[in-house]
């Protein structure tokens, strides 16, 4: 195993610890597939995520969330930039100079729930063979009967009858088959769980469901969830920090309550204001309606690229990149935002509930 | 903006009351059911609802709970296995009131009124458009399919249309192709197709699904101008209900092929009756300060081919009431003023016996 470095690049609470990572993607045109741009996917990213804790990574689609996942586990491999993994004690290691090998030993405990769980099961394999096919992978299994018996407990643990494991996925709903997709990716007993969009296709009943079962087990098992989401509600409902991407970079990060009450960057802020809650009362309320579109990571406007769409952006914001600083305060929780007038701007979280008596249902 | 929007609204559909205005359209007692090799699914089972001109409704639900097939139904465009069996959709034109269930699916009179009296905008706009054509050449193509006019006052109307949703320059969008188009300019063409022909009602089935959240929030406010200006009602279908309460006067909250509550946004928000509105308004994570948990519905939704008897929603219902609910659907009980519920909790149980 290759080690990096000392534990100093590693906060003491970290498992998994991002730094300056990058992931460009090549524009290529013609026969000869001459390069002819780059995508800047993921430009210079740097996180920690804490064990036992929800991270979520937010943000509209090109924003690099997903991207920056894949980076984690390797399934793409970055640019530059480094991902350092710690298990308990040990040295911290990165993954991104790991050999194939390696990496399989790694990705033991760091595991993906994918978003649409129509195409991420196989639809020829039995529940048996789908949860159970990481545990013979990995040499976990023993014999059969041992095998069963371990996908019977993962079937319990997502609160789905073990009698089902001679079963093909057809037979289940979209909710159900999440349930599989998650017994699949605890089956190795992970340390981290990376959901992306885990919950995004499925109806608001079932997504509950989904929403508070991940919760029960990171609970029960101790786990790690890095969430990448495009919902703030839902983002708000499940994780503890939460961490805004725009085209590329992380534009703010800080714990859930703080960002949302108290926004620092203006893309948060018209995030927030962007989502629609289902509650009429706030049908009128002034809304925040960002003009554009998502900026083109092909083609990044310079300075701060959030720039063009942004209400409050001057001279400055069109030449010089903001730095991802520390707004909140010396004392409690970091909060970072990257924006030149974040210590400046007066800027509205989600309010409503404090003020209004709590609405009973008759 | 917001103050004349509202009286706009207000001036001619007031929420719930019993306006003085006769309905635009009225749906009595539609079912619709698709028909294949492992059984009839009974898609829309015995809908009703009204709208007026000018009033924006709601219709929500989750997968599967028939409110895009009633969306198919009312233009008539449902797939080649799904077939309307019973029930009428009367809409006026006018001069009179036409009867759409009973009419030929690609008859005359569907045809005059599709695209031209009702339009319809979809979850992706490229299913609009044709790659191949301009969007401009297609939007003229609407134009003078439905009104009599030369080419060039086709092409003023059609920029003109663009120029209305907001695309930032009408003259030379309308000489583009869907391709060149991002996802935002794509929703905004499929607008003014879809209104190119002033239609008197608007049906849009999902159409902020599939976009970023800004993208949504200029969606919505494009549709509640666009409403304010040119005065048609919408009918919105979407699994949203954080976009019912934006947007909507009234709601009809539908499972499993049935109504199970409407009324205005504010009385199925503020004082949810049945139990399935009740559980699908606790599911929803809020964007409130501080800790809000969240309920979910317990269980699974029924497989289309082996629905309850009874109420669709006893199977997982908190209250179900032994021995009534399961035995034939509840009647739609009135529980305030424009204010219906279809579950026995409110009435109904005398009729049982």
């Amino acid at each position: 195993m290759r080690e990096a470095g000392g534990r100093a690049q590693m906060e003491d609470r970290a498992i998994i610890s991002v730094r300056n990572l990058v992931k460009h993607f090549p524009i290529e045109t013609g026969f000869l597939r001459r390069q002819v741009g780059v995508v800047k996917a993921v430009e210079d990213v740097n996180f920690d995520l804490n064990e036992g804790e929800t991270l979520a990574l937010v943000g509209e689609s090109g924003c690099g969330k997903t991207t920056t996942s894949h980076c984690i586990i390797q399934a793409q491999r970055p640019t530059s930039g480094r991902v350092l993994f710690r298990i308990g004690d040990a040295a911290p290691m990165d993954l991104t100079q790991m050999e194939k090998a390696e990496l399989k030993e790694a990705r033991r405990n760091i595991r993906m729930i994918y978003q649409d769980p129509y195409s991420s099961l196989n639809p020829r394999m039995t529940l048996l063979q789908i949860i159970g096919e990481p545990l013979v992978i990995h040499k976990m299994a023993g014999s059969q009967e041992a095998l069963r018996e371990k996908v019977a407990e993962l079937l319990r643990l997502v609160r789905l009858d073990p009698s089902t494991m001679n079963r093909y996925p057809h037979a289940f709903s979209g909710g159900q088959r999440q349930r599989i997709a998650i017994a699949r990716a605890l089956s190795l007993s992970p340390k981290v769980v990376i959901a992306d969009e885990a919950v995004s296709a499925l109806d608001v009943s079932v997504q509950a469901q989904i929403l508070n079962l991940l919760k029960e087990l990171q609970n029960q098992l101790g786990l790690t969830y890095l969430f990448v989401a495009h919902n703030l509600a839902v983002v708000k409902y499940e994780a503890d920090r939460v961490a805004v991407m725009y085209a590329g970079k992380i534009v703010e990060i800080g714990e859930t309550e703080e960002l949302y009450t108290n926004p620092r960057h203006p893309y948060t802020e018209a995030l927030i204001s962007a989502a629609p809650n289902p509650d009429p009362d706030t049908k009128n309320r002034a809304r925040i309606v960002l003009a554009g579109e998502v900026a083109d990571p092909g083609n990044l406007p310079p300075g701060c690229a959030f720039h063009p769409r942004c209400r409050y952006a001057e001279d400055r914001c069109r030449r010089e990149i903001p730095e991802l600083v520390e707004v909140g305060g010396e004392m409690g929780p970091s909060h970072r935002a990257a924006c030149h007038f974040a210590s400046e701007l007066e800027l509205a979280g989600i309010s409503g509930g404090a003020e209004e008596p709590e609405r009973e249902q008759a | 903006m917001t103050a004349a929007q509202t009286g706009e609204r207000e001036a001619t559909a007031p929420p719930g009351g019993d306006a003085a205005a006769d309905p635009l359209l009225s749906v009595r007692n539609l079912q619709t059911h698709f028909f294949s090799r492992e059984g009839v699914v009974k898609a829309v089972d015995g809908v009703s609802f009204d709208i007026k001109p000018g009033e924006i409704l709601g219709i929500a639900g989750e997968s599967g709970c028939g409110k895009s097939v009633t969306s198919q139904s009312i233009l008539r465009i449902l797939p080649r296995n799904g077939k309307i069996v019973g029930g009428e959709i009367l809409f006026d034109n006018g001069e009179s009131s036409v009867d759409l269930a009973a009419e030929e699916a690609d008859g005359r009179v569907l045809r005059d009124i599709r695209g031209k009296e009702i339009a319809m905008i979809f979850q992706e706009p490229m299913t609009s458009f044709s790659p191949v054509h301009t969007i401009g050449d297609q939007i003229i193509e609407t134009i003078r399919i439905h009104q009599d006019v030369s080419k060039e006052e086709a092409h003023e109307q059609a920029v003109e249309m663009l120029r209305r949703v907001g695309m930032p320059n009408p003259a030379r969008n309308i000489e583009e192709y869907t391709f060149n188009l991002s996802g935002g300019m794509r929703q905004r063409a499929m607008v003014a197709l879809s209104l190119s022909c002033r239609p008197k009602l608007l049906i849009a089935d999902e159409p902020t699904t599939a976009v970023d959240v800004t993208i949504q929030a200029q969606m919505l406010e494009l549709l509640r101008d666009i409403q304010a200006d040119l005065g048609m009602a919408i009918i919105m279908i979407t699994h949203d209900l954080g976009v019912i309460a934006e947007l909507t006067d009234r709601v009809m909250i539908m499972y499993l092929g049935k109504e199970v509550e409407h009324g205005t946004v504010e009385d199925v928000f503020h004082r949810p009756q049945h139990p399935y509105t009740r559980g699908l308004l606790a599911s929803i994570p809020k964007m409130e300060p501080g800790r809000v948990e969240i309920e979910p519905i317990e269980g699974v939704v029924p497989s289309p081919y082996a629905m309850p008897t009874g109420c669709k929603f006893h199977t997982r219902c908190p209250d179900y009431i032994a021995g009534v609910c399961e035995k034939q659907d509840p009647p739609l009980t009135a529980v305030g003023p424009g204010h219906e519920v279809s579950c026995y909790l409110y009435g109904g149980r005398e009729e049982l016996e």
